[in-house]
């Protein structure tokens, strides 16, 4: 009874509840069509512009409102990203096989890889920061911040690759065994195709993360800055909208990502199989 | 007859520890190590510009002798709170109507997808997006203001305390509603039917079977929430106008000023915290047995 | 003159997980061409047997001897052992084709191209799924992934193949013609085969020799013909399915029940005391009929119709059930009344009792 009248509301709910997830970004994805260069990032909207994201690409006169200096941080945070994802997902993919036969001294290595992505990024970034300065190392965002970043990431790619091979049915691995093929040439050919879509998604865990990790970036990493490090930069300035109109991109940015993953995810299992002919015809 | 009890297990376990080694070694060294490190800089002497393994509780002392950084401790610990809460009464009601009143499975996945869907754009990005919307010619004081509501801003909107929970609770209330929507999904519908049959109110087949029942989701929720509010120092940073200091801003400031000893003992004192915390929690619920 | 050791030999095989026993102490040796059918209860340790054979498993103890070569120690994929699954196993990622050429292209070694094409072409012809190549695992039905499996299997000449129940997950009729198929196949290739199955009927069927597993101990080693007459004991007599077991104690000539003293033909030297006689040598008579051999009272409980067979159900004065079958070839069913009284009648020589 009751429940007929509160399913509604829990709809009408569910509805605000999404409009206060979404309602910053809508706030600002308008604020980012202010005019420029006097309109400030508040409303009203003067006039309607695309002016910020002209700015953003330098393609606007020189004005008092400074371009943001994201180009090189971009580079490296894209860079660091793909080194990040490449690590983790190797490392998940190989401690998630080591967790299918129960080793000794398992337990106390699982609670230290999950470890990584509970701990705060203050606390790793720090403790880092320590390490490296009584080493005398200096500190960089290719060397100190990527260990880190690993450190935080490697654990999802783990999770998410024991979860995949949790639910594998290792008789095809011991078929292929059975079959005379070798267990590196079985894992090549058997097993890594069909954990492929969950490589995938590990991948993608890593990427993103690290390509937006900022706490522990801003102690471990040095002079030169990773993207998030910027942004955090303009914060204690004054604000213009062309960050707004940067956070629309980033946002196309990501979501496009996520489309070629899930593109990608939707051909693997496919893709792997032919993949797999064509290398044994040539 | 051989033996060979030992092969056949250690073949196994050998092949394990090659896979595993890379890893374990990589968060030994790069986590363990500078946690550790942190405990032990914590001890060490620091002058103006200097700092010195030389072991002394000096650091301690000082923290625990201001004012400011006992302040900060405790504004860590009612924010933490008060998030927690936030996050937990706007998140549940979310998860109950995904993971329990919607039928099809399609539907709840999508509702789902959508609650995840800005966690792919910019952290920072997003900790941003409130100060157009809270700010004194924000669009919640606009509107506001249009409804009738309020004659004049509310300018308490933004840096304060309350930009921060409305911001962090933005960011973070997902993390609440992710699992208790699973624990709710996986309820079986009859035994809320049969409660139903029997008369049972929609407020008693609440409190006595879906509550108790998606009590793990909620604990896992709250351990992800508190770890990250615990650790923020961003959002406080962004939204608050530098009034409210966390220990994580603490943390902040003591790098920047080069007092990596102080830094550490706030660090230890964090790390402690979380520690309790989690610990606390698990106590609630077994999850190894629950999930 | 390793041809001289043309067989496969297990020598004391012993394997634990944690507490539990599954295999303790098994011998065995297999000739050369031979079909050997492995029975046993689920429990029994037939699937340890056959993983602990094909390597992927080690032993606890006991050496596993394939054609003189021990192979106990030695890596599944260089053993030359076949192994097909119960559930098939096949690669999902792969066609049809591709499944079955996945040996033979990925070898350590694989033979030059058009070899490969060609016996896999042959072996595709062979299990009947011309035609099929192309198809996705998910596209063809559970008898073709079956053949597809086998195949896979044979198209690698082994030199032993075991198989787990690949039968099981069949219906009835496709169970039948792939029987056949094995059989077959097996003439033409010469090879050994040993064939897990839970199926008494399957067993006996198949091979030239049934190995009887209980409770990880061989309890028979013959063929299906002195099996089915002479099993070692009332567990392996239990296992055929085809005998009711009684329970009692031999007092000289006499086995003593609680229906009275048993005559019997054949008595098996056994540590357990039972008495055997089979389903089928059992005739049905009125509560009045005049008495002839053995005679026991019972209570008519139920019957089930088989196809080819009817099994009736009865129930005798302590509670257990004796089971009659009825060939339908030897005339029509007979009907009986439940919870009528009968007595049930045998000659003595189709009795066996252990003891």
């Amino acid at each position: 009874m009751e429940s007929r009248v509160l399913k509604p509301v829990l709809a009408v709910y569910v509805g605000l509840f999404i409009l206060f997830l979404y309602g910053p970004f809508i706030v600002l994805g308008i604020l980012s069509f202010q005019q420029g260069p006097e309109g400030g990032p508040q409303f009203p909207i003067i006039e309607w512009s695309t002016y910020w994201y002209r700015h953003i690409f330098g393609l606007t006169p020189p004005s008092r409102v400074a371009p943001l200096p994201f180009g090189q941080s971009l580079i490296r945070s894209l860079t660091l990203a793909f080194m990040t994802m490449v690590t983790s997902t190797v490392l998940g993919v190989m401690s998630a096989q080591a967790f299918r036969s129960k080793f000794k001294g398992s337990g106390v290595v699982f609670y230290l890889i999950v470890l990584g992505m509970m701990v705060p990024g203050v606390l790793t970034g720090l403790g880092t920061a320590l390490t490296a300065n009584s080493l005398g190392i200096e500190r960089h965002w290719w060397s100190t911040a990527y260990v880190t970043h690993v450190v935080y990431t490697f654990p999802f790619a783990f999770l998410v690759m024991l979860a995949i091979l949790n639910r594998f049915d290792s008789s095809v691995e011991e078929a292929s065994w059975s079959l005379g093929v070798p267990p590196m040439r079985t894992f090549r050919k058997v097993t890594f195709p069909l954990i492929f879509p969950g490589v995938l998604s590990a991948m993608l865990f890593a990427f993103t993360l690290s390509y937006d990790e900022f706490s522990r970036t801003l102690f471990a990493s040095g002079r030169d800055q990773t993207l998030p490090l910027a942004i955090y930069g303009t914060f204690a300035v004054e604000i213009h909208p062309n960050i707004f109109a940067f956070g629309v991109l980033t946002t196309l940015f990501s979501f496009s990502l996520l489309t070629v993953y899930a593109i990608l995810m939707t051909m693997s299992v496919r893709r792997a199989g032919k993949a797999a002919i064509q290398e044994d015809i040539a | 007859m051989a033996e060979h009890t030992d092969t056949a297990e250690s073949a196994k376990n050998r092949t394990a520890y090659w896979l595993i080694a890379p890893g374990a070694l990589w968060m030994t060294l790069f986590l363990a190590v500078p946690i550790l490190m942190i405990v032990y800089v914590s001890f060490w002497t620091q002058t103006t510009f200097k700092i010195e393994p030389i072991l002394t509780l000096a650091s301690w002392k000082q923290f625990f002798a201001s004012e400011t950084y006992i302040g900060s401790l405790f504004t860590t610990i009612r924010l933490w709170l008060i998030v927690l809460a936030a996050t937990f009464l706007l998140g549940y009601p979310t998860a109950l109507f995904v993971g329990l009143f919607v039928k099809s499975k399609t539907i709840s996945t999508v509702l789902l997808v959508i609650c995840v869907i800005p966690f792919w754009t910019s952290f920072l990005i997003r900790v941003l997006a409130w100060r157009p919307m809270l700010g004194k010619e924000g669009a919640i004081n606009i509107i506001l203001q249009k409804l009738g509501l309020i004659s004049s801003p509310i300018e308490a909107l933004l840096f304060s305390e309350i930009s921060v929970v409305i911001g962090m609770t933005q960011i973070y209330v997902v993390f609440m509603v992710g699992p208790i929507a699973f624990m709710l999904s996986r309820i079986d519908r009859n035994i809320i039917e049969a409660a139903r049959d029997l008369g049972a109110s929609f407020w008693r087949i609440f409190f006595k079977i879906i509550l108790p029942l998606s009590l793990p989701g909620v604990i896992v929720g709250a351990i992800f929430v508190s770890v990250m509010v615990l650790g923020e120092f961003a959002t406080a940073a962004a939204l608050s106008g530098r009034k409210v200091n966390l220990l994580g801003n603490i943390i902040v400031t003591q790098v920047g000023s080069l007092k990596w000893a102080l830094a550490s003992v706030v660090g230890v004192i964090l790390t402690v915290i979380m520690g309790l915390v989690i610990a606390g929690f698990l106590r609630v619920v077994d999850l190894k047995k629950e999930l | 003159m390793a041809e001289t050791i043309s067989n496969i030999s297990l020598a004391g095989i012993v394997k634990r997980y944690g507490d539990v026993t599954a295999l303790d102490g098994v011998s065995l040796v297999l000739d050369k061409n031979e079909y050997v059918s492995l029975l046993g209860p689920s429990g029994s340790g037939k699937t340890s047997l056959l993983r602990v054979i094909a390597g992927f498993e080690r032993p606890d103890a006991g050496t596993v001897t394939v054609f003189g070569r021990d192979v106990t120690n030695l890596a599944p994929h260089k053993r030359g052992i076949g192994f097909v699954f119960q559930n098939f196993a096949l690669f999902p990622h792969l066609s049809v084709y591709q499944n079955v050429a996945f040996g033979l292209v990925n070898a350590d070694t694989p033979p030059p191209a058009d070899e490969v094409r060609r016996r896999v072409t042959e072996m595709i012809r062979l299990v009947g799924l011309t035609g099929l190549e192309g198809r996705d695992i998910g596209q063809i039905s559970g008898g073709q992934r079956q053949r597809v499996a086998l195949a896979r299997t044979l198209v690698t000449e082994p030199r032993l193949i075991l198989l787990d129940e690949p039968l099981g997950a069949l219906d009835a009729n496709l169970r039948m013609r792939m029987r056949d198929e094995l059989r077959n196949i097996r003439e033409r290739l010469g090879v050994t085969f040993l064939h897990v199955t839970g199926s008494e009927t399957e067993a006996l069927a198949m091979g030239d020799r049934v190995v009887v597993l209980d409770r990880g101990a061989i309890a028979q080693f013959a063929t299906p013909d002195t099996i089915m007459n002479s099993p070692a004991n009332p567990n392996v007599a239990r296992f055929l399915n085809r005998y009711n077991v009684l329970l009692g104690e031999l007092r000289g000539d006499a086995f003593v029940t609680a229906y009275g003293d048993l005559a019997y033909g054949k008595r098996i030297e056994s540590s357990d005391g039972a008495y055997g006689i089979r389903y089928d040598r059992i005739a049905v008579v009125g509560e009045t009929a005049p008495s002839a051999g053995v005679e026991v009272p019972v209570t008519f409980v139920a019957s089930e119709y088989l196809g080819s067979a009817v099994m009736y159900f009865f129930e005798a004065a302590d509670g257990h059930i004796l089971e009659v079958e009825h060939h339908l070839g030897k005339g029509r069913m007979p009907e009986y009344r439940s919870r009528e009284k009968y007595k049930l009648q045998w000659k003595p020589e189709d009795a066996i009792v252990f003891g």
